[in-house]
């Protein structure tokens, strides 16, 4: 006797690309990775130790102390000043696939309980570029560190100046340094934290002027990519150029420091500078 | 379901591949470094190095085994026992990449993989447990548990494992001292100083039931398999039908074991243990949700393939027997070759075996790797062959085990065969009548 009827067909889940959803390739070392494990993990491949590149609310998650970030100036939304075709296009869909209203999310909150204003650049919107709303929500950001007296810290993530403003963009590079250096003669801390990739405008301002200069291992950091510097000065550069390990070799970071240890190291160094010195 | 991955290795990765076979489906073996060699790699239409020896970094390693099952466009994967079996993370992995994994539900896996939730859910569903309590708060509550449940009783830590903070309890007299002493040995060991009590069942039988189910809320039971001779909860050698189950009692323990199955929506084979007391009273212990190693002692007097079964009921086939329709044939028993030397406190002998010559003859089955010239690795376990018999009642059964096992010469490393025989010449197994005391008094009197 036959122990199971005969059935002319058996149904699958099967979902075509479904392995998208829950895993994802490293590109350190092309070790498969799933998602759940890597947020755990706080999305550094546990194989090789790269760290991927967060979007700006995973930072923010991962950093700040549960629900202790207040969103600032979220309502500031970029306006097509020089009528450059297609931008609004642009935005409208930048807005759409990152839910977000620009490249950075400014605010306050706490890093193990000590208080700081903080930028978060969100690469997933326009690559993290800088135009003249992210200049005025840093600058707004940087000022009211000053006032309060809260040390201040930017995550960088950006492919720099946002050409689609042009000039209005190149301006952001001034008034965020300036900005930077009012809150220099108020005596209150900047960290910089540079992570992959901090590059042009961005990396020519205010990612390079922190008091505390911190790059993400792995991290690139240059103003011009190393394919066009190559073009440039005819020369083969060196292995390991504009990663965050040369800069600091190089005298350009103060620290690299692993993802799993930057709250900790954030939130010291915020305790160190704190306003009134040591405690 | 046409290509079916089998994450495992061994006499049940073999196993696996000859039911697929049977079936007219290809299959596609994983491998570890060092075990390019071994029947399930050769016999398999294709086969892939998923990483080096060690189980953590090949038949452990989830990437590497998703990956091969996608590339290779496998649309099934057969998780055998051990290794990812009984890992509802896994079981959910495979679902969500749209391959079918053999086995039940990763909820009904999950459900069965937890004690505390195991054990409610058993109660709800009228499957007798234990007779127990949850934390206890005070002696006075703990005498009035104890009284309430019968003596002899145990105390557990609640955050035990490894026999820490358990007291046994005779009487009363003793009970508030043993109390506190589990409660500091909780606390020691483990920061938890709570302690619940069971009712200590003395000499217990393991005694299992076999369930098949599909997917379409059919669940059957095939019966028992008795496998009391363990040596600490290891399993050595099994028999069906267990020697001390009257036909109604076997009813009431399939009874209760499909209650089981269906509580949890399981699919699939499986297998709800349980411990059998003296007056023939039954608890509930755990589900296997998978197959399991003494499975074919079963299908000996079944008549029924449960590997195959299983592959079917993973492809949606929907059961077309009834409870009624399944019998029982003779007797059957399992011996498991195991590379150890029970002369040294069973310590696991892997090497090499320099020669192997397995039994046959009439109802003799080997489901095993062991073969001249293999070099047992280290990395696994012991177990090298499974040799199981089937006679027409117990008695030829166990002539023609010991016939077999006189036949099969290893040469090379230690085994269990000259343990088999002494059990099998043992009056307490002869009798039918023994628990799972047997083995260690048998240990103790060979000393």
């Amino acid at each position: 006797m036959a122990l199971f009827r005969k059935t002319k067909y058996a149904t699958l889940s099967a979902r075509p690309g479904a392995h998208k959803d829950i895993a994802s390739k490293c590109p350190g070392c092309n070790a498969i990775q799933f998602k759940e494990e890597l947020e755990k993990n706080l999305y550094v491949c546990p194989a090789c130790d790269y760290h991927f590149t967060l979007t700006a609310w995973q930072r923010i998650s991962i950093t700040f102390d549960e629900n202790s970030f207040e969103e600032m100036d979220a309502g500031l939304t970029s306006l097509n000043v020089l009528n450059f075709p297609g931008y609004e296009e642009k935005l409208n869909r930048a807005r759409e696939s990152s839910g977000l209203t620009e490249a950075i999310i400014t605010g306050k909150g706490l890093i193990n309980g000590e208080p700081a204003l903080a930028g978060i650049m969100a690469p997933e919107f326009m690559l993290g570029s800088m135009g003249a709303v992210v200049g005025e929500k840093i600058a707004r950001m940087l000022e009211r560190a000053g006032s309060e007296g809260i040390g201040a810290i930017i995550f960088s993530a950006s492919g720099g100046a946002r050409m689609q403003e042009g000039i209005f963009a190149l301006m952001q590079m001034a008034k965020t340094s300036s900005a930077l250096s009012r809150l220099h003669d108020r005596g209150v801390v900047y960290i910089s934290v540079l992570t992959n990739p901090t590059t042009g405008g961005v990396s020519a301002s205010f990612a390079m002027l922190g008091d505390i200069n911190i790059g993400e291992p792995g991290a690139l950091i240059g103003f011009a990519g190393p394919r066009v510097i190559e073009q440039t000065i005819g020369q083969t550069l060196p292995e390991g150029f504009q990663r965050s390990e040369f800069l600091l070799e190089h005298g350009m970071l103060d620290m690299v420091v692993a993802r799993k240890d930057l709250k900790a190291t954030l939130s010291r160094l915020l305790r160190f500078h704190r306003r009134g010195g040591r405690e | 379901m046409t290509r079916v991955l089998i994450a495992n290795r061994g006499e049940i990765a073999l196993r696996v591949i000859r039911a697929c076979r049977e079936l007219g489906m290809e299959t596609i073996a994983v491998y570890a470094q060092g075990d390019e060699d071994t029947p399930h790699v050769a016999l398999a239409d294709e086969q892939y190095c998923i990483g080096p020896a060690p189980a953590g970094l090949s038949y452990l390693n989830v990437q590497n085994i998703l990956t091969v099952a996608l590339e290779a466009k496998a649309d099934a994967i057969h998780p055998g026992y051990g290794f990812l079996a009984e890992n509802p993370g896994f079981a959910k992995l495979c679902h969500s990449l749209g391959l079918v994994f053999i086995g039940p539900s990763p909820e009904a896996i999950e459900a069965m993989g937890n004690k505390t939730r195991a054990r409610e859910l058993m109660e709800a569903a009228g499957v007798p447990v234990v007779p127990g309590t949850g934390p206890l708060t005070d002696g006075a509550e703990a005498e009035a548990m104890a009284a309430e449940i019968g003596y002899p009783i145990m105390l557990k830590a609640a955050a035990g494992g490894g026999g820490k903070g358990m007291r046994l309890v005779e009487e009363q007299e003793s009970l508030s001292r043993a109390l506190e002493i589990a409660r500091s040995e909780g606390e020691a060991a483990f920061g938890d100083a709570r302690v619940y009590m069971e009712k200590y069942i003395q000499c217990p039988r393991h005694v299992e039931i076999q369930v098949l189910a599909d997917n379409h809320g059919n669940v059957v039971h095939l019966g028992e398999r008795d496998c009391s001779v363990q040596r600490r909860h290891q399993k050595l050698l099994e028999e069906a039908p267990c020697p001390v189950l009257t036909p109604d009692l076997r009813a009431r323990m399939g009874e209760a074991a499909v209650r089981a199955a269906k509580a949890v929506n399981y699919s699939g084979v499986g297998t709800v243990e349980f411990l059998l007391d003296k007056e023939g009273k039954f608890y509930f212990m755990e589900m296997n949700t998978r197959i399991q190693v003494e499975h074919p002692v079963t299908e000996m007097i079944t008549g029924i393939d449960l590997v195959k079964a299983q592959l079917q009921a993973a492809a949606g086939e929907q059961l077309a027997i009834t409870q009624e329709d399944i019998e029982f044939r003779g007797w059957a028993i399992e011996c498991r070759i195991n590379a150890e030397d029970p002369q040294r406190g069973f310590r696991p002998a892997p090497g090499l075996i320099q020669e192997w010559q397995g039994p046959g003859g009439p109802w003799v089955r080997v489901d095993g790797v062991a073969r001249s010239g293999w070099q047992v690795p280290p990395h696994y376990d012991s177990m090298i062959a499974k040799i199981i018999v089937w006679g027409q009642d117990r008695e030829e059964a166990i002539a023609r085990m010991k016939r077999a096992l006189l036949e099969t010469r290893v040469e090379g490393i230690p085994t269990t065969i000259p343990l088999h025989l002494e059990i099998l010449a043992s009056k307490d197994f002869i009798s039918g009548n023994y628990s799972t005391a047997l083995l260690g008094r048998l240990l103790e009197k060979g000393r």
